[in-house]
């Protein structure tokens, strides 16, 4: 049956060999060398760090090979795209399919056992596979322009991200913790090199130190909690948590403390990759020093496969025991705290990429609601938020690092006037923080509804009330940039976007609207993607 | 018919895209363009003003259509009589701010192109029949506004819109709490279903709910203490501006108080009535009051609206159906008037470049149209009788005395104070001795002439003849007390 493991993960080995294949596609370029030497003279420099001639000198004669490469990384990630839809019919023909490593494909029994139910593939993993292969495609089209600002190894980069969105669809598949961890790991390790792609830039590796050091903290953290769970349980496959949850539950047994423990420190390390409450602090620093590409991908994609990550074991297995209340109150409390210490953060910032930090960090307190309100329509809720807020922050980054690419800087007050030279840019940046902010027409209002509905639906109140105050302060410096692009005063040259930039900038513009006019078709697909997850009720 | 109801959201809304889309080198057909845009919706709102069938009680033009079935909610329209005179209102308003724009000189495109977003969201307030689909088009009204006051606003433009923004949007999230509340007790947004099953919640719940959904309410009006948003926002905006402001925003409010406390949540909208009527004295005394000492022409009307709004209020809160008609005529009328007044301020500001009132004086001498248009706007104001304020006003008092009576005597008494402030104003500016630097004032423009003179002649229609707007609100005002038991 080791045709049927290949068919069932071929998305994500096509994915990991089309990262290969740009390396390989690299050596044989004739014009790489002659590229190579000639780029090395401008390379090294970082954000904000140096003059802007190169960047503008990008802008007009772009070497053609450099963006092939991205565009055959994009065309890898669509081929698997396709291999995913093909896959899709397993997931519908039943409603969750576990692959166990011992024979069959099919339900695995209720003994399984360690590796049994490492692999699952149901309409959950299929739309967040899709999730994140549209997140990196638009991540390596973003990159191509702001490339060459810091680094002459363009090809290792590209691998770097397309690896890196392997993990992220094993994080979606995966069935059981050691498996979890595993492809934590694959989606994590890529991103360490990618923040410290910058090298010259002492920022850039000043915060990939962060991140490395918090990174193997987390998963320390979060490798210790599996342990206590396999140790109490004796399984790691979360489908049979739940179960042996439910038992407990059903003979009113108690949870003993060490597999209560084992959970919360599971939970470290989904904080962690979601900057969620209490282990977002890495999230400002690190989002500033890496190089922007970088943070868009990391402020998306990372933030994904924390979710990714927490969404299943919390439907499968959290929700399944009798101290769901409980479980449900401590991702309450999760979500108002990385609203509340997102949003005041982000208030008093110059910096727009600290401030997207920030609001990335009360954006995870956001889709935190959903997953608080522990059911069907809070998962759903969840996804659907997911894939607004993934549209509206890469819209929003696609200017900043189109901004960065043109003027070296980050600064909001830099954006002041951006709306004469720049009208298209302006404009799209202005929707990106208008629908981040939750207003009407665009994606973000539609998502924020859903999730404030689904949690009031659930009796969860005061986090809504909580919810409802964030997003006034959220507005509050939202508009702050927005008035700096369309009412303030400021220079007159124009902010130059690359085509690539461009095609992403364009995607998630449509993409914000059409989910904010007609959110029908993507609200049914998170419907189904967690009904999936809750098959169990 | 619910078609043509339908066009007067899409001909603004595309309007504002043709607008937005031409390129930069055709800027100076955009205000010809807007003008088309807003006369054909203009048109539109009066073929539904003469088509619309008085003395039936009910929705009339109805269109369904479905739009997120997954989250209950679908495009629902349909006009009322309480609705119908706010769109044919918006219709006009909007052709004349068109029409009073044309100072705008930079960003000409940008400007036409939000006036029309933002007429296409203030018509899908009063068409949509369904929560969520009336919650976006109150929250894209916002937008353009913002864009409106910041960009072509005064020197403290900054603070005055972020301020409005902030404010508008912290109640209207409380409204947006309402209304989930009300779905999770109800299962569904439409407010025609809604209307038969809300009012069987209890009471307790009833109020809770209405109390979330009115702050977001009070918070738009304004009433007294949430008002502070307006007089920044007013003095800051362009004239236009302004006038869409005062003229359509603020019913949004007053509308949403007729809409959703009696038709939806009787009981909760009962419980707090008394504390809308006393909030609703309140602010009729405090804005005339405020609107006496200020020195500052557009500071005084600003003010004024908020002491128009409060009659409105009080008219609502006493739920009768004289009380509840006389709001509704209050509320159009104070839109004439207001209107009336912003563009005559405009006036004055662009011979001036100053609103300080003792910066006239005497003005009736050297420009007789233009004074004696702020006299009739200021005795309209006053609630002189001929004028449509009077008519409002009197159906409001006569109207809320058996509910409400010693709120009633006291709006009452504030009449006097209004009268004070008017003809205080009128004494500073149009009569006794000409000001020295005011002795080349040329008079009323035939531009200014075709924005002022229809808001005046309707000023006068409806007070000779209250029948023509009275007629229309009437049968759903009757209704509707009904329903509170009045």
């Amino acid at each position: 049956m080791t045709g049927l493991y290949l068919k069932i993960l071929s998305p994500e080995i096509i994915v990991a060999l089309t990262g290969a294949l740009i390396l390989i596609a690299d050596l044989f370029d004739p014009a790489a060398s002659g590229r190579k030497t000639a780029a090395g003279s401008t390379a090294g420099e970082a954000d904000g760090a140096a003059g802007r001639t190169d960047g503008s000198a990008d802008g007009n004669a772009r070497p053609a090979p450099r963006s092939a490469l991205a565009w055959l990384g994009v065309a890898g990630l669509a081929v698997a795209a396709v291999a995913v839809a093909l896959l899709h019919k397993y997931a519908d023909s039943y409603s969750s399919v576990r692959i166990c490593f011992g024979s069959r494909l099919g339900p695995c029994p209720l003994n399984a056992t360690f590796l049994d139910g490492a692999l699952v593939l149901d309409e959950f993993a299929v739309y967040l596979k899709y999730v994140f292969l549209a997140v990196g495609a638009l991540a390596l089209l973003l990159s191509v322009n702001a490339l060459p600002r810091f680094t002459r190894h363009t090809a290792e980069y590209y691998a770097l991200v397309i690896w890196c969105t392997a993990g992220n669809m094993l994080l979606a598949s995966a069935g059981e913790l050691f498996t979890a961890f595993l492809a934590l790991q694959l989606s994590s390790l890529p991103l360490i090199v990618l923040i410290a792609f910058a090298k010259r830039d002492p920022r850039s590796t000043e915060a990939a130190m962060k991140y490395l050091l918090l990174v193997l903290v987390a998963t320390a953290v979060m490798l210790y909690g599996i342990t206590l769970i396999y140790g109490s349980l004796g399984t790691s496959t979360i489908a049979e948590i739940g179960n042996m949850l439910a038992e407990k539950a059903a003979s009113h047994e108690p949870l003993s403390a060490a597999l209560t423990i084992g959970f919360l420190m599971f939970l470290a390390g989904f904080a962690f990759k979601a900057t969620a409450f209490p282990f977002h602090w890495w999230a400002p620093d690190v989002y500033s020093g890496a190089p922007s590409p970088v943070t868009a991908f990391l402020s998306v994609g990372s933030k994904f496969a924390g979710f990714a990550l927490v969404m299943r074991i919390a439907a499968a297995a959290f929700f399944a025991s009798h101290a769901s209340a409980d479980w449900s109150l401590i991702f309450g409390i999760l979500a108002a705290a990385s609203m509340i210490f997102g949003n005041l953060g982000a208030i008093k910032q110059t910096n727009i990429k600290r401030m997207l930090a920030y609001s990335g960090i009360a954006q995870a307190g956001y889709l935190l609601v959903g997953i608080a309100a522990a059911s069907t329509g809070g998962t759903s809720a969840t996804l659907f938020y997911i894939v607004a807020y993934g549209l509206a922050n890469l819209l929003a980054f696609s200017v900043v690092i189109a901004l960065i690419n043109t003027r070296k800087s980050a600064e909001i007050s830099d954006y002041a006037g951006m709306s004469r030279h720049s009208p298209l840019a302006a404009f799209c940046l202005t929707v990106a923080l208008l629908s981040l902010g939750g207003l009407p027409m665009m994606a973000g209002f539609m998502a924020k509804f859903y999730v404030f509905l689904s949690a009031a639906e659930s009796g969860l109140i005061w986090l809504v009330v909580i919810g409802v105050i964030n997003s006034v302060i959220a507005i509050y410096y939202y508009l702050q940039v927005v008035w700096q692009i369309y009412v303030a005063e400021g220079s007159d040259s124009q902010v130059c976007v690359g085509r690539p930039d461009a095609v992403a900038m364009a995607l998630c513009a449509v993409g914000v609207f059409a989910i904010g006019l007609f959110p029908e078709p993507a609200l049914r697909a998170a419907e189904r993607a967690a009904l999936a997850l809750f098959s169990w009720w | 018919m619910g078609w043509v109801l339908a066009s007067t959201i899409i001909i603004p809304l595309l309007g504002s895209a043709v607008i937005a889309l031409i390129p930069e080198a055709g800027s100076r057909f955009a205000r010809t363009l807007a003008l088309i845009f807003s006369a054909l919706t203009f048109g539109a709102s009066t073929v539904l003003w003469v088509q619309f069938g008085r003395g039936v009680p009910g929705m009339q033009f109805e269109l369904i259509a479905e739009w997120v079935p997954a989250l209950g909610t679908s495009i629902h329209l349909g006009v009322d009589g309480i609705s119908m005179p706010m769109v044919f209102l918006t219709g006009l308003l909007s052709l004349l701010a068109v029409i009073a724009s044309g100072s705008i000189k930079h960003r000409v495109k940008r400007y036409f192109a939000l006036l029309l977003l933002l007429e296409a969201s203030l018509m899908g307030v009063f068409v949509s029949l369904d929560l969520i689909l009336f919650y976006v088009f109150w929250e894209v009204v916002l937008i353009p506004m913002f864009f409106l006051i910041s960009v072509w606003g005064g020197p403290n433009r900054q603070y005055a819109s972020v301020k409005f923004f902030v404010y508008t949007m912290a109640g209207s999230l409380a409204m947006l709490g309402g209304f989930i509340a009300l779905f999770l007790h109800s299962g569904t947004f439409d407010l025609a279903v809604l209307a038969t099953i809300a009012p069987s919640i209890g009471p307790a719940l009833q109020t809770g709910i209405f109390l979330a959904i009115a702050f977001g309410l009070a918070i738009k009006v304004p009433m007294f203490p949430f008002h502070t948003w307006l007089p920044d926002a007013h003095v800051e905006a362009p004239t236009a501006v302004s006038v869409l402001l005062a003229g359509v925003l603020l019913k949004m409010g007053s509308y949403g108080f007729v809409r959703f406390g009696p038709q939806m949540l009787p009981s909760g909208f009962l419980a707090i009535a008394p504390v809308i009527a006393v909030l609703a004295v309140i602010s009729i005394i405090y804005g005339a009051a405020v609107a006496l000492k200020q020195s500052d022409l557009k500071k005084l009307v600003a003010y004024s609206s908020v002491s128009h709004m409060g009659y409105v209020m009080l008219g609502i809160a006493a739920g009768t159906s004289t009380g509840l008609t006389g709001a509704n005529v209050q509320m159009f009328s104070h839109g004439l008037i207001a209107g009336m007044a912003f563009l005559l301020v405009g006036c004055f500001y662009e011979r001036a470049h100053t609103r300080e009132i003792s910066a006239f004086g005497g003005t009736v001498k050297i420009a007789p149209v233009l004074s004696g248009a702020l006299v009739l706007m200021a005795f309209a104001s006053l609630g002189l009788p001929g004028g449509s304020g009077f008519i409002g006003e009197f159906m409001i008092l006569v109207g809320s005395f058996e509910s409400f009576p010693v709120p009633t005597i006291l709006a009452a008494a504030a009449v006097a104070l209004t009268a004070g402030y008017l003809l205080w104003m009128l004494r500073r500016v149009v009569f006794g001795p000409l000001n020295p630097k005011r002795k080349t004032m040329p008079d009323m423009t035939h531009t200014e002439a075709t924005s002022i003179f229809p808001l005046a002649a309707a000023v006068v229609v409806i007070g000779v003849l209250p029948s023509t707007l009275v007629g229309v609100i009437q049968a759903s005002a009757v209704q509707i007390a009904a329903l509170l038991g009045r």
